[in-house]
């Protein structure tokens, strides 16, 4: 159960490393470039011909002279096809997953620190507003022209915080309400600069979304902008677009939308790069290696080992099932990962040459209850805002019980809260109420005056209503919060509690939230491996996440000026998350987020059923160093920061 | 007929305008809107979404307007410049992504056709001169089964053999080195290796029904006068069946035509998923559960202009084929 544990283990981490890079920004200033330089020493055979022909340049002249040196399990030898699977629609993000997510910084595999990548170094200032990143010198764009400070000021400055193309600037860059600002120092320093303390930017950075300052290419990209163009708007025109932006975004895309994937001319810093394009027609994506790839392993060979990467475009799960287990995939865990699949995929392992990775679950919660207390009805308020009401609901629950029948034994009762064995594991958060005891459930219910019953047993509220709600869920994403709704459905029935699984289209879910129109609403509970970055069930901070109180969450986007102003303790919270965001000592922030748990606990807002399980993956046999753990996270792009660059076929 | 064929074509333009609005109205009408959509289906990854980029995605594709506006936009769009709009998702022209998928969509359809009456049309009359033979029952519980079992479900079940007992490569047009090659004669080859599967599979439930339709015309035909009165006139078995009552029979397969058109874009788009065929119907079914209103509304659009194309064609047809049937 204890995974982070395990993970670290794995790893050879202790707890003090683990508590060391929680903050990456810990120390003011870092220099985490490797010890040793690394002279690139061999490539390719494909690439070596090219330069010994002289249709490429010689491999020195390619890569930085201080390339990223990346300490291999194994060091692997050149070639292959790396077979994957997508699904037709909007499935962008399986790609960016693999090869996109080469930001300044990113994550070790540990999830807790953030080590250099595209910047060989960095400083920040003494209270968190000034970052400054050295570049790697002769670091080359995948077109071979090279990738300077001029790169990251033009995607930050003319791109992100365009107005006309980004409406509002995206919020990574943003802390306090202003934008940040990124100004040249030399060819290699780029230094970002805040109005506000933002301890959290290089955690930030690492992440999927944080990619803005390497997304954009000056000198291609700027042919699509008209600071640079003056005649852009016939370029939009002849394209048969509306505008500049929309023929921006078309050629050079942006972090998830699927036209990052379809122009084979845009260059980038990936691993690979497009051959054939993600497009609406396609049936399937072809990327190439890079020849300008500025990472080496420790031998000196220049990244990536695998030639090539092939994404077979599946309109139907199931048929992807059916390359998994004939062996038609190399790795892959999207579409694959849900608990039922688990034993098919696990009987035709011989079948498949195929083995199973663990993919350790990021979120804190499987099935986290929102009970909304911003309900509309004030009846229905009272009744779900109350603690106690709650509490009761919370301790009706028979989690052993949905834990064996639905999760088969692999989870424990849980409520909210980091997962255990990470440094801010919090006792009380995670675990009060979760003892079945229908018997002081029903005291507490009697007490509260719902103790008049109906003809079928159930309790009525002082108006004479039943004490009556709906849960929404989705049944097509989540198909265990389904069963473990019917499973707790007849736990409260026997408290005297009736509420209805309100099974709805995934469209229907997010409008009736919006809106705070649901009684009540079951979604995955973050938080559990990446507690800054997705507080959402700590405090009402996510305004599509946070459901118990949506409009709380609006009043503290819009800083107080939308939504409900929230009870004193939320605002308490609000206050001290902003602190901690501004907080770069580890220790220090620990400390702030520990008050904060403390007050969630105490106001004991959501209600949970277990700890969420792991995931997994399948990956061939034949496929070599591949983590045999690692986590399943948005914010740590898996498999992304496990490096496929340098996973390589015997 | 000349009169016949102008006054349909005119009628269509209302029914056009009509349809264009309901299927506008249609797709509009669950809850939430692209960008919901785009939002809830990254969360199903674990994914999230920048919270500015979604309110920003929303005022860029004017989905924050009211539904009319929108409407007109559209409409004009494609009346004016005959331009049906950007796909949301793909941010590329939505004629060039229809286009793109038509031709093997047509291949497809004309094979499975031709597969079908080829298939169909023999053994009906067969099965309905040896009416109650041993032969006549074997057609008959085949032609049941075919008519029972639902093609995705055959599809998967062929594919899982085909797959997991001979290892072999299932599912789209091509093998793999030729996806994306120029085409060539190989590629050809190519595909008629794997055209079989898709058109077998959906030629089957198509052929059951078939059969049982010709079986029961020539059945109403076969007792007639006239083709008594043709045996005795001594003309050959084969002969007699082909000249009289098969082709009274065959008014059905006509009418068919009627909606065979717009099955070109939405026929058999469960069996083109399973089987990942590169044909319109899977990139129809997308647009519709993302939400993309211009493509989906375009192809809505298109399968209404084909049903009405189609029912014109047959009717033609059917005055051409039976002189009993009159058009004024």
């Amino acid at each position: 159960m204890d995974n982070f544990e395990d993970l670290k283990r794995a790893r050879g981490l202790d707890r003090r490393d683990v508590l060391k890079g929680m903050a990456g920004a810990a120390a003011v200033s870092m220099f985490a470039g490797p010890a040793l330089a690394q002279a690139a020493k061999a490539e390719a055979p494909d690439l070596a011909k090219l330069a010994a022909d002289g249709k490429l340049p010689k491999l020195a002249d390619r890569i930085p002279a201080n390339p990223l040196v990346i300490n291999v399990e194994k060091v692997g030898k050149y070639g292959g096809a790396l077979r994957r699977g997508l699904r037709g629609s909007a499935d962008h993000n399986g790609i960016l997953r693999l090869v996109g997510n080469q930001g300044l910084v990113r994550w070790n595999l540990a999830f807790t620190e953030v080590l250099p990548n595209v910047a060989e170094k960095w400083e920040v200032n003494a209270n968190s507003t000034e970052f400054t990143f050295t570049l790697r010198k002769g670091m080359k764009w995948s077109d071979g022209k090279p990738f300077t400070a001029d790169d990251v000021v033009f995607s930050i400055e003319d791109c992100a915080k365009n107005s006309e193309l980004y409406k509002s600037v995206p919020s990574t860059l943003v802390i306090g309400g202003r934008p940040g600002t990124a100004s040249k120092v030399d060819d290699n320093t780029v230094k970002f600069t805040f109005a506000s303390p933002y301890a959290l930017f290089l955690e930030i950075m690492a992440t999927p979304l944080g990619q803005h300052p390497t997304l954009f290419c000056r000198h291609y990209a700027s042919q699509f902008h008209p600071k640079y163009n003056p005649n852009v708007g016939d370029l939009a025109k002849a394209a048969n677009l509306s505008g500049w932006p929309d023929l921006f975004r078309a050629r050079n895309g942006d972090i998830e939308i699927p036209s990052r994937w379809s122009n084979p001319e845009k260059p980038t810093l990936d691993p690979w790069v497009i051959k054939e394009p993600y497009t609406g027609g396609a049936t399937r994506v072809v990327m190439e290696r890079n020849p300008y790839f500025w990472q080496v392993d420790q031998a000196g060979n220049q990244l990536p080992y695998i030639d090539r990467l092939t994404f077979n475009i599946s309109q139907d799960v199931e048929s992807l099932m059916l390359d998994a287990i004939s062996g038609r995939l190399d790795i892959q865990e999207r579409h694959i990962d849900t608990l039922q699949n688990k034993p098919t995929l696990s009987q035709n392992m011989q079948k498949g040459g195929y083995r199973l990775v663990e993919l350790i679950a990021s979120s804190s919660q499987q099935v986290q209850i929102y009970l909304n207390m911003t309900h509309k009805d004030p009846k229905m308020r009272e009744m779900l805002g109350n603690k106690e009401f709650r509490q009761a609901l919370s301790m009706g629950i028979n989690r052993k019980e949905i834990i064996e029948i639905v999760y088969l034994g692999q989870s424990q009762p849980w409520q909210t809260g980091p997962r255990p064995g990470h440094p801010w594991e919090h006792k009380q958060l995670s675990t009060q109420f979760t003892d079945h005891d229908p018997k002081k459930a029903n005291e507490i219910l009697d007490r509260l005056g719902y103790n008049k019953k109906d003809g079928q047993g159930f309790r009525l509220r002082p108006d004479g209503q039943k004490v009556f709600f709906a849960i929404d869920v989705i049944p097509t994403l989540y198909p265990d919060a389904v069963d473990t709704l019917e499973l707790v459905k007849r736990h409260w029935a026997e408290i005297g509690v009736d509420i209805k699984v309100n099974t709805i289209e995934r469209a229907l879910y997010y409008t009736r939230g919006d809106n705070n129109d649901h009684d009540a609403a079951v979604w995955p509970g973050p938080g559990g491996l990446d507690p800054m970055l997705d507080p959402r069930d700590y405090f009402a901070q996510h305004p599509q996440g946070s459901r118990y109180a949506i409009p709380w969450t609006q009043w503290y986007v819009s800083n107080g000026k939308d939504g409900q102003e929230p009870p004193e303790s939320q605002k308490q919270r609000m206050k001290l998350f902003n602190e901690a965001l501004a907080t770069s000592d580890l220790k220090k922030r620990g400390e702030i987020m520990k008050q904060l748990m403390d007050l969630t606990a105490e106001a004991f807002e959501t209600v949970g059923i277990c700890l969420a399980v792991n995931a997994f993956g399948i990956v061939r046999n034949n496929l070599n160093n591949v983590p045999q753990k690692y986590p399943n996270a948005w914010s740590w792009p898996n498999p992304g920061p496990a490096l496929p660059q340098q996973f390589f076929f015997s | 007929m000349l009169r016949f064929i102008l006054s349909r074509l005119l009628w269509m333009v209302p029914a056009l305008i009509v349809v264009s609005f309901m299927s506008f109205v249609l797709i509009q009408l669950p809850p939430g809107d692209y960008v919901t959509t785009y939002i809830a289906t990254l969360a199903a990854s674990n994914e999230i979404v920048d919270q500015n980029t979604a309110a920003d995605l929303r005022s860029r594709f004017g989905l924050d307007q009211p539904m009319i506006v929108q409407y007109f936009k559209w409409i004009t769009g494609i009346l004016f410049r005959g331009d049906f709009g950007l796909s949301f998702e793909w941010q590329q022209p939505v004629s060039e992504l229809i286009w793109e998928r038509m031709a093997l969509t047509l291949l497809l359809t004309f094979s499975t056709l031709i597969a079908t009456w080829g298939i169909a049309l023999p053994i009906g009359v067969f099965s309905a001169v040896k009416k109650y033979s041993i032969a006549d029952y074997i057609v008959t519980f085949f032609s049941f089964l075919g008519l029972a079992i639902p093609s995705f479900l055959l599809a998967l079940v062929l594919m899982y053999i085909a797959a997991v007992q001979f290892g072999q490569e299932v599912g789209g047009l091509f093998s793999e080195p030729y996806v994306n090659a120029p085409w060539s004669f190989g590629k050809v080859v190519d595909l008629l290796h794997h055209l079989w599967i898709p058109v077998i599979i959906l030629a089957v439930s198509g052929t059951a029904s078939l059969i049982r339709v010709m079986r029961a015309n020539m059945l109403d035909e076969l007792g007639k006068p006239y083709v008594t009165t043709a045996r005795a006139k001594g003309l050959s078995e084969f002969h007699l069946l082909v000249k009289y009552p098969v082709r009274i029979a065959l008014n059905p397969f006509i009418s068919t035509i009627a909606w065979l058109l717009p099955n070109l874009v939405s026929g058999s788009i469960i069996v083109a998923i399973v089987l990942s065929l590169p044909t319109a119907g899977p990139l129809l079914l997308q647009s519709l559960m993302s939400q993309d209103m211009y493509l989906a509304g375009a192809f809505v659009l298109l399968i209404c202009a084909l049903t009405l194309v189609g029912a014109l064609i047959s009717d033609i047809l059917l005055a051409l084929a039976d002189p009993r049937i009159r058009l004024e």
